[in-house]
């Protein structure tokens, strides 16, 4: 078990290492670097100056020396500097990160609380009216465009209701201790962008619970459970239910790396102060360490949770052992 | 599957029915047709392929075009009738001009004579009319008798276009740039899902034939792009400049350069769910007989693949395409709303949601139409797919 | 069921009532952008929501006021060879000005130290240091030496490159505290972005002693907002509003919900895009909402540069073609609801030097029927099938970018499109985020033939950065210079280069419409439209004054008044 894991984060590793190589080079090839920002407002600067500008920067290396160097100053705890907000990179992430995470847990936890229950319940009346409603909902959420619906609810909920704020992550001034009154704040801007980030994945848990459950139950065991006459409750939680977690828990840790991806377009249109909204503004704005380091950061944490998902595997399947 | 099945009787005929020999394709398709939303779907989608086939057919039994403007008449309600631009009722005078030149010339000649025009040069004065109120056009026509003047009066009563779905920012017709957006998005959605399943099937089919280190390579370069965070990379892809690419430059300049990167990127991260696909039962049905019996005759490898083993996975992958298609309408939309997506003026679902997401409170019809289409569609295949899946799905079958 | 959601919906509102529009009032201003910001240093910071706020918080000698007047700030009054506080020198056998200026005694930072005149030398000395990027560098490097006695730090000589009759201006460089920032320059300034990763503005930026104007920043959250408070040691009266936020909303789509919702209280100059606020107009007027849609025609200048170097763009005939086939009147009406104006050369309205005389420029009114005579005596010939111009077997087709995700800028763009298509010119749009465009794409000339954007300017302001010769950037220059177009003519690099040196005003307006003329012969740059600025202030808002130039409403941020 600790040799796969091992062998598996040294994997991981390494295809973040070729990664970060490959999105390095495909920055490179992004129009414009910091020595043309600069020229851009210097009338006066003469092509000796631009030279020697392009050797402080290390732009006249090839781009795998200057990846090496970049791998090296990453390495030495200096995730560099942004150019957009002239502040440096570590200051930047810090907080967004955690809003990040906020809104993805949130989201996560919404589409678990509401698709397992629901999927299940239609896989075992498979048919029914409220299969069919089920299904349809669950349709629904995988085929609505994110912001339409995100920009649909501002309109219902903050322009026509009032009853939520239109954008932003928390009232401004509020005492930022955590306060009870700071939660509830923090909370009121956090509805909107959650029910919209996670309907989407609500409808893909919602088919994939439903699936996953009416496979199991139409396994042999269940047959031979319900002959020893076990009571229902035992039969769909014990027998179906953990059996339909295998396939469940692949897809809940693969969607992580949706949360974070799909997190771009919510927090664009909620102004939501996430990574996200950085990583998109990063790579338009050519803010190249921005760039790299959120993108390392959100390739990092997928590959971590598909990590965390074989080795869940190995604990609610019996049947799979790690050599 | 209820917990309580009742014991049904039949009757010998219904045995007979029941026992009766059906060809698969048969079975598939009453599988299918059992699945009531599905056929909706399937309906939905005809539709919409038959409007985007039809789209300049429609356009010009309508009259209208998609890319016209008329900008004095923005932002119209449903179901308007305007004035057309200036520049239409020009040029519908050039053509009169061009088609009657002795009509064009006599009634010139008393228009001045009667000084009811004062261009700034004689040949303007028909255009220098036109460029007026329709209405005081025609008071003027009224003055002048004969021939030229009636046939004039007819044209300019057709100055006058109408506008089922309103007008956009431009006072382009709604109507019309749906229809071609129709076209537009079903097009990207389809030649992506088409591209990726094909590059799927090629990459699964490699990887499960021939196994071993080719296979492992694969599958990792599968599993990483599976693994990452979409978007952004899309970001990054579509922010490239194509003049850094060696061997990309003669895109540069195109018209539809826009959606030939689209569909590249979209094409780019979309093939790996196909080519897992393949790779499993192309795995599964390496070890079955008749593979073993094609080998044993002396059958190459591409024979093997391409005869004995596609047709075995065409049916898994036809769900795969038609899931594909409308994640790919989602993905050109999710790309347009970034302003990533195709490029003006081009009309597609996804860029008139992100022109008229500015001005979402005072024209709202502007961004739910085409959301209610995106949404519509997609939600079409996906049902499609599934019914298809249940269709095809041996365990699933209900006789 | 209805019930039920009426109920529900009482109850979230009941929950979450924080939402309704408290009154307003002096204790607290809420004001919604639609664009980033950066750090405060006033040196490094390009973006015009960063010079937004950089008015609440600093000053400068002078400014231009809200009727585009030069006023004195931190000076206490404006040298002029009239009243003796400039006169000519010869410095280096250069013939040149030298101006004293003084500092106002009340002039301190928020730290109480006095404004002094080697704060202005190191701003200077900072600017012109090649390892810092500073975004108005020409303008600080044009004054060439700041001396002052020691005995009064506060009155000081500026001795200026060249005998510029608008050495004045020059003064609206900002100082930085000479007492924090030195030593943060010494210690940093020799190492590549060390003085931007180390000032003070980016690591303690609420720290007392950055600014000197108005209020001071308690509070950063870049991406998010910015908190100001009234700044104790401010030269001028104390501010009313004794609290400012400056939220930014980065999705101009929800600007209206948000300042309905009253997250925010009022939408800044870089909020609405036109269309939006033509819309929003339209409502406050009907539905008699608390807020005023103001409109100032402004020194914006929105054009399209066309590349000289492009081979069908080199026939005049084509230049002159691509302006006649342009409604301009009509775009202005249609799309802007007569709200700007169109464009009829480089010189706003309101900038004094403006004419519209036809025999003073030349000027072009929107005739299709002239444009497509001149495309067909350029060689240009229709083709009946597909209605577009051929000339030896290849098609007129023009790439036409500008920057991505301006909708104003996309719409104007499309409607362009349209009606060169309509003489049979096919344009290509290919649009870029803001950054690419024109950090790369306009400056190299590598926009294939036309590239729509806007600059803004002063009022008599000398065009020569733009216009001449030398300023084509170019690998030989290290690609600086604004002539983006690549137009070179030799009387206008005459005529630009003695209005720099021209002290006679009447002379001055002269050159300038010699200028203008050419400019307007030779086409090479297709004038659009002036903008207008956009605000939407509460109605209860007093001495809220657009300006129409860079120096934003913000200047004026102390005479604010809420009350009743």
């Amino acid at each position: 078990m600790t040799t796969y894991i091992i062998r598996r984060l040294i994997q991981t590793v390494v295809v973040i290492v070729l990664l970060s190589y490959v999105c390095f080079s495909l920055m490179t090839l992004m129009p414009g670097d910091p020595v043309e920002l600069m020229i851009q407002s210097n009338p006066k600067i003469t092509s000796e100056d631009v030279a020697r500008l392009r050797t402080l920067y290390g732009l006249d290396q090839p781009s795998y020396v200057r990846y090496f160097n970049w791998v090296k100053t990453i390495a030495a705890g200096d995730l560099g500097y942004s150019r957009t907000y002239r502040i440096p990179v570590s200051e930047l992430m810090g907080p967004k990160l955690l809003n990040t995470f906020y809104l993805s847990l949130a989201s996560l936890l919404l589409s678990i609380l509401i698709s397992v229950p629901l999927g299940i319940y239609s896989a075992l009346h498979p048919g029914s009216k409220a299969d069919n409603a089920v299904n349809f909902f669950a349709f629904a959420g995988i085929s609505v465009p994110s912001f339409w619906l995100a920009i649909m609810l501002i309109l219902t909920f903050s322009v026509y209701y009032k009853i939520f704020p239109a954008g932003g992550t928390f009232t401004i001034g509020i005492d930022e201790n955590q306060s009870w009154d700071y939660f509830w704040d923090r909370s009121k801007y956090l509805v909107l962008p959650t029910v919209s980030l996670s309907y989407q994945s609500i409808g893909r848990f919602l088919r994939f619970t439903r699936s996953a459950m009416l496979e199991a139950m139409r396994n042999d065991y269940i047959r031979t459970a319900k002959a020893k006459g076990l009571s229902y409750t035992r039969v769909i939680w014990g027998h179906g239910f953990r059996n339909a977690l295998i396939p469940l828990i692949t897809i809940l840790a693969l969607s992580f790396s949706s949360l974070f991806s799909g997190a771009v377009i919510t927090e664009t249109v909620f102004a939501y102060q996430g990574v996200g909204k950085l990583v998109y503004d990063s790579i338009i704005g050519n803010d190249f360490n921005v760039a790299m380091v959120s993108f390392i950061i959100s390739v990092a944490m997928v590959l971590l949770f598909n990590l965390i998902a074989d080795i869940l595997y190995g604990v609610v399947d019996p049947r799979i052992s790690y050599k | 599957m209820s917990t309580n099945e009742k014991t049904k009787v039949i009757t010998a005929e219904q045995r007979a029915e029941m026992e009766r020999f059906q060809p698969m394709w048969k079975i598939v398709l009453t599988q299918f047709f059992e699945h009531r939303m599905a056929v909706i779907g399937l309906a939905v989608i005809s539709f919409f392929i038959f409007v985007a086939l039809m789209a300049p057919v429609i356009a010009s039994i309508t009259g209208l075009d998609s890319e016209r403007q008329n900008a004095l008449n923005r932002y119209k309600p449903v179901n308007s009738y305007v004035t057309v631009s200036t520049d239409e009722r020009e040029a519908k005078v050039t053509e009169f001009i061009r088609d009657h030149a002795e009509e064009a010339n006599s009634l010139q000649a008393e228009l001045i004579a009667k000084g009811l025009v004062q261009p700034p040069r004689p040949e303007d004065a028909l255009f220098d009319l036109v460029g007026k109120d329709p209405q005081e056009t025609l008071k003027i026509l009224s003055q002048v008798n004969g021939e030229p003047a009636l046939h004039l009066t007819k044209i300019v009563n057709n100055f006058e276009s109408h506008h089922w779905l309103g007008t956009d920012e431009l006072g382009r017709d709604v109507f019309i740039r749906l229809v071609y957006g129709t076209r537009v998005s079903m097009g990207v959605g389809i030649l992506v899902a088409l591209a990726s399943s094909l590059i799927g099937l090629l990459i699964g089919a490699v990887a499960g034939y021939y196994g071993g280190f080719i296979d492992t390579l694969l599958m990792r370069l599968t599993d990483s792009l599976l693994s990452l965070p979409i978007l952004p990379i899309q970001i990054v892809i579509a922010a490239i400049d194509l003049n850094k690419v060696p061997g990309l430059g003669f895109l540069v300049g195109d018209e539809n350069q826009s959606i030939y990167k689209l569909v590249f990127i979209l094409v780019l991260f979309s093939w790996m769910t196909v080519a897992l696909l393949v790779r499993g039962s192309i795995l599964s049905l390496r070890e079955r007989e008749f593979i073993l019996a094609a080998k044993t005759l002396g059958a190459n490898d591409s024979t093997i693949i391409f005869r004995h083993m596609f047709p075995n996975v065409v049916a898994p992958m036809l769900v795969s395409v038609t899931l594909g298609v409308g994640e790919s309408i989602l993905w050109e939309a999710a790309l347009s709303f970034l302003g990533l997506g195709i490029q003006q003026p081009t009309p597609s679902w996804g860029n008139m949601l992100f022109n008229a997401q500015d001005l979402m409170t005072e024209a709202p019809f502007l961004a739910i139409l085409p959301g209610i289409l995106i949404f519509a569609t997609t939600i079409s295949f996906n049902y499609l797919g599934d019914g298809l899946q249940d269709a095809i799905d041996p365990k699933a079958i209900r006789r | 069921m209805k019930l039920s959601m009426t109920a529900f919906s009482l109850f979230l509102t009941l929950a979450f009532s924080a939402n309704s529009q408290a009154a307003l009032s002096n204790d607290e201003f809420k004001i919604g952008i639609s664009q980033e910001f950066e750090n405060f240093n006033p040196l490094i910071a390009t973006m015009s929501a960063t010079s937004y706020m950089y008015s609440l918080v600093g000053r400068a000698l002078v400014t231009l006021d809200a009727d585009g007047k030069w006023v004195p700030q931190l000076a206490k009054s404006i040298p002029s060879m009239e009243n003796g506080g400039a006169k000519f020198a010869t410095v280096n056998g250069k013939k040149t000005v030298v101006a004293t200026w003084e500092i106002i005694p009340a002039a301190k930072w928020s730290d109480g130290k006095p404004v002094v005149c080697e704060d202005f030398k190191l701003a200077r000395t900072i600017a012109d240091s090649p390892n810092v990027s500073v975004g108005d560098k020409e303008t600080y490097t044009q004054i060439e030496k700041v001396d002052w006695d020691p005995k009064s730090p506060q009155k000081c000589t500026f001795t200026y490159d060249k005998a510029r009759w608008d050495f004045y201006q020059l003064a609206r460089t900002y100082p930085l505290p000479s007492h924090l920032e030195t030593a943060v320059f010494a210690q940093y300034g020799a190492q590549k972005e060390g003085y931007e990763k180390n000032t003070l503005y980016a690591k303690t930026p609420t720290a007392d002693g950055l600014f000197n104007g108005p209020y001071k920043i308690a509070e950063v959250k870049l991406g998010s907002h910015v908190t100001f408070v009234p700044n104790q040691y401010f030269y001028g009266p104390q501010p009313k509003i004794k609290k400012i936020i400056v939220k930014l909303i980065p999705n101009t789509g929800t600007l209206e919900a948000n300042l309905r919702s009253g997250t925010i209280d009022t939408v800044s100059s870089l909020g609405f895009s036109f269309d939006q606020a033509l819309a929003f107009d339209k409502k406050v007027k009907s539905e008699s909402l608390p807020y005023k849609v103001e409109f100032k025609p402004s020194l914006t200048y929105e054009h399209i540069d066309l590349n000289m170097e492009n081979p069908t763009l080199k026939d005049i005939k084509v230049r002159k073609a691509l302006v006649y086939s342009l409604n301009r009147e009509d775009l202005v009406k249609a799309l802007f609801e007569g709200r700007q104006q169109v464009a009829l050369h480089h010189m706003a309205t309101i900038d004094p030097w403006y004419t519209a005389d036809p025999k003073v420029i030349t000027i072009y009114n929107y005739n299709k029927r002239e444009a497509s005579r001149l495309l067909d005596e350029a060689g240009w010939k229709m083709n009946d099938k597909d209605n577009y111009r051929y000339k030896d077997g290849k098609k007129l087709s023009l790439q036409f970018m500008t920057t991505a995700g301006n909708k104003t800028r996309e719409t104007v763009q499309t409607y362009l499109q349209g009606q060169w298509k309509a003489v049979g010119i096919e344009v290509v749009i290919k649009n870029e985020p803001a950054r690419v465009f024109f950090g790369e794409t306009t400056k190299k000339r590598k926009y294939g033939a036309m590239a729509m954007y806007a600059w803004v300017s002063s009022p008599e302001s000398n065009p020569k950065s733009t216009f001449h010769t030398a300023s084509i950037p170019s690998d030989k220059n290290g690609y600086s210079g604004q002539n983006q177009m690549g137009w070179s003519n030799k009387t206008v690099d005459k005529l630009v280069e003695s209005l720099e040196t021209e002290f006679d005003a009447k002379k001055r307006t002269e050159i300038a419409h010699q200028i203008a003329k050419i400019y307007t012969d030779d086409v090479p740059v297709i004038p659009l439209y002036y903008r207008s600025d956009i605000a939407v202030p509460p109605l209860a808002l007093k001495h809220f004054r657009l300006t129409g130039h860079q120096y934003a409403e913000t200047n004026e941020a102390e005479l604010w008044d809420l009350t009743k």
